[in-house]
């Protein structure tokens, strides 16, 4: 699939966003050495992962408010049952609670499509939901995790290779031939119009079962990353929602059109590190954090008022 | 367009019913529920959200949604209760250009220059966290503690069950509905949400429909932040965060639609209704968080399932 040079110009402007910001921050740090890109990386992956499960669902045409609740839920279920395991029970678990989130997404879109009610209110009501199972499991913070699983997520010493691979292989091995599949042209169908991908002979509700499955996985993925990095469980519904907002806008960033249908997954994992370096180097200046909401969000509004201008210029 | 008389009627009839078993069902559990006093408190704890919903409903008629709610009222009562020592009127008189230009903002990016009323709202949300928890500490700093007048009028008797903040709900959402149903505002708001194409080439001006749409949900979300910081006493900064789904849920229960241009005001009251008694039950059983929350979303998600498939069959 050829990628329209709009995205590309847009994919590019981030990029460049991206490298200043890098180097800004680089030129913050006394060094700038492997470790602090290691530091950067585990920063960034459930922001990233959070991003790209959430963009999933945009381009399919929905929109998921409770991927941080299921991510905290999936941190809670493997770092609960982890705890002071060997490597083989961690990755078990690792491997048990990717399953549950994806069942979560194929239930939350089952409900969606068979309720008729729409996604934001769906999601909104399973998020208190998810939150509340992630209290029942664990109910404070706590639990743990296997050391050498741990350091399989989040390298050894100053070695960043591993988090670079768990960064990219959930790109590599679930987006790229999911893209290229016919799944993933009926996800990018449903999400330009229902209707003709419903004339054209697309299976509207199974699409929609598989794009809320797909997004669940990443949430499971982010969720036992957040495991591995933190080694510990913590349940709190501030965090999760810190975690929606963060992924809708850093999908928005990385040029994936809430009206669906428009958009890739590389966009918003580059655009994911921008929302990890606002925070942080505001924090190396000393400035009190609460600043880097507003910016985040400003940044926000102006990105999407931005691209709704170029958008309706371009037409 | 508004629901024929016959399929609106069936919509209240099944609502009257899901919160008569509610309220049956709370009384068995606990039967001090069924006394004059309880049934005040009830009511009383229920006007806020149902502000609030009023609110929501305003702009979920529109096609829109606002999720800065919640951040809107909390700032209102901040102002007001900071301001307080300057003058009631003068801190009222602040809390009210804050409401304005709130929703002005939040109006006018989405109505003149597109942008999606969710990314909108929410970014706005976080945007008066980070404003007010700077605030706190520097330009807004001072006394967290409401004006007698407005504890009274949010949480005084007049008589039992009949309180100060009922009788305040009644009158704004008396006005909501009537503003709704009988005005040119009330029209166009239907008409815009169910075909903003069509609104326009009819006429209307589309951008300053919503920009009122807005600024009137803000002013609504800051009279039930004053009335939440009364009734608490004093103002923290998370005061109307776990307001902000059950204004969501009770505009959807209540059977309107969030793509707009459906449903009524008196259904979101009868949703603010059921709710403030399932909160009152989950209260009372004395469970545990986890259990709370797992059941109200389940009930939030289950209700608004049972009333689509019911008004959604001819």
């Amino acid at each position: 699939m050829r990628i329209p040079l709009r995205e590309q110009t847009w994919n590019i402007s981030i990029l460049g966003l991206v490298v200043g910001l890098t180097l800004w921050r680089g030129n913050q740090l006394p060094v700038f050495g492997s470790y602090e890109i290691k530091t950067i990386l585990l920063g960034i992956i459930p922001i990233a992962l959070l991003a790209m499960g959430q963009s999933l669902i945009i381009i399919g045409g929905g929109i998921n408010l409770a991927i941080g609740a299921e991510a905290i839920l999936i941190n809670c279920i493997t770092a609960r049952f982890s705890e002071g395991t060997s490597f083989s029970t961690s990755l078990k678990w690792a491997l048990i609670g990717i399953l549950i989130a994806a069942l979560i997404g194929a239930a939350t879109g089952w409900v969606i499509s068979k309720s008729g009610i729409a996604d934001i209110v769906v999601t909104l009501a399973t998020s208190f939901v998810l939150i509340g199972l992630a209290l029942f499991v664990q109910p404070g913070p706590g639990g743990g995790v296997n050391l050498e699983f741990a350091q399989a997520f989040s390298g050894k010493g100053d070695s960043f290779v591993a988090p670079l691979l768990v960064l990219f292989l959930p790109i590599l091995f679930i987006w790229l031939p999911l893209q290229r599949s016919r799944i993933g042209i009926s996800l990018y169908a449903i999400g330009s119009s229902k209707d003709a991908a419903f004339l054209s002979g697309v299976n509207v509700a199974r699409a929609r079962i598989l794009l809320y499955t797909f997004g669940g996985v990443f949430a499971g993925i982010c969720g036992v990353s957040l495991t591995a990095i933190t080694q510990a469980a913590s349940p709190f519904a501030v965090i999760s929602n810190t975690a929606t907002l963060n992924s809708v806008a850093a999908a928005v960033l990385g040029g994936v059109s809430l009206a669906g249908g428009v958009g890739g997954l590389f966009g918003p994992a580059l655009a994911s590190l921008v929302l990890y370096y606002i925070p942080t180097i505001m924090l190396g200046y000393g400035i009190d954090p609460a600043y880097s909401q507003i910016i985040q969000g400003a940044l926000t509004i102006l990105v999407v008022l931005v691209g709704g201008l170029l958008r309706s210029r371009g037409k | 367009m508004k629901p024929s008389f016959a399929k609106s009627n069936r919509s209240m009839i099944a609502l009257w019913i899901i919160l008569i078993i509610t309220f049956i069902f709370t009384g068995i559990v606990d039967s001090y529920f069924f006394s004059i006093a309880s049934i005040g408190i009830t009511l009383q704890l229920a006007a806020p959200l149902g502000l609030l919903a009023a609110a929501q409903t305003i702009v979920m008629l529109t096609g829109g949604i606002d999720l800065s709610l919640a951040m809107i009222a909390t700032g209102a009562a901040y102002i007001v209760s900071v301001k307080s020592n300057a003058g009631l009127t003068t801190a009222l008189l602040f809390a009210l250009v804050f409401c304005v230009l709130v929703g002005a903002i939040n109006g006018i990016s989405i109505g003149l220059f597109g942008v999606n009323p969710l990314i909108m709202t929410l970014s706005m949300g976080a945007i008066l966290i980070g404003v007010f928890t700077v605030g706190v500490s520097t330009f807004l700093r001072g006394s967290s503690r409401m004006p007698e007048v407005l504890v009274t009028l949010s949480s005084g008797l007049i008589f039992d069950p009949i309180t100060w903040p009922l009788l305040v709900w009644v009158i704004v959402g008396g006005f909501v509905h009537f503003s709704l149903t009988r005005t040119g505002f009330g029209r166009v708001i239907y008409a815009i949400g169910d075909n903003a194409q069509a609104a326009r080439l009819a006429g209307v001006k589309v951008w300053q429909v919503q920009v009122a749409a807005y600024v009137s949900c803000a002013i609504l979300g800051g009279f039930a932040g004053i009335m939440l910081g009364g009734q608490s006493g004093a103002v923290a900064i998370s005061l109307a965060n776990s307001y902000l789904l059950p204004s969501v849920a009770a505009v959807v229960i209540g059977g309107t639609s969030i793509m707009g241009g459906l449903g009524s005001y008196s259904g979101s009251v009868m949703g603010a209704l059921i709710l403030s008694v399932l909160s009152y039950l989950l209260a009372i059983l004395n469970s545990s968080e986890a259990f709370k929350q797992l059941v109200y979303g389940g009930i939030v998600l289950a209700l608004a399932w049972v009333y689509s498939s019911i008004s959604e069959r001819k």
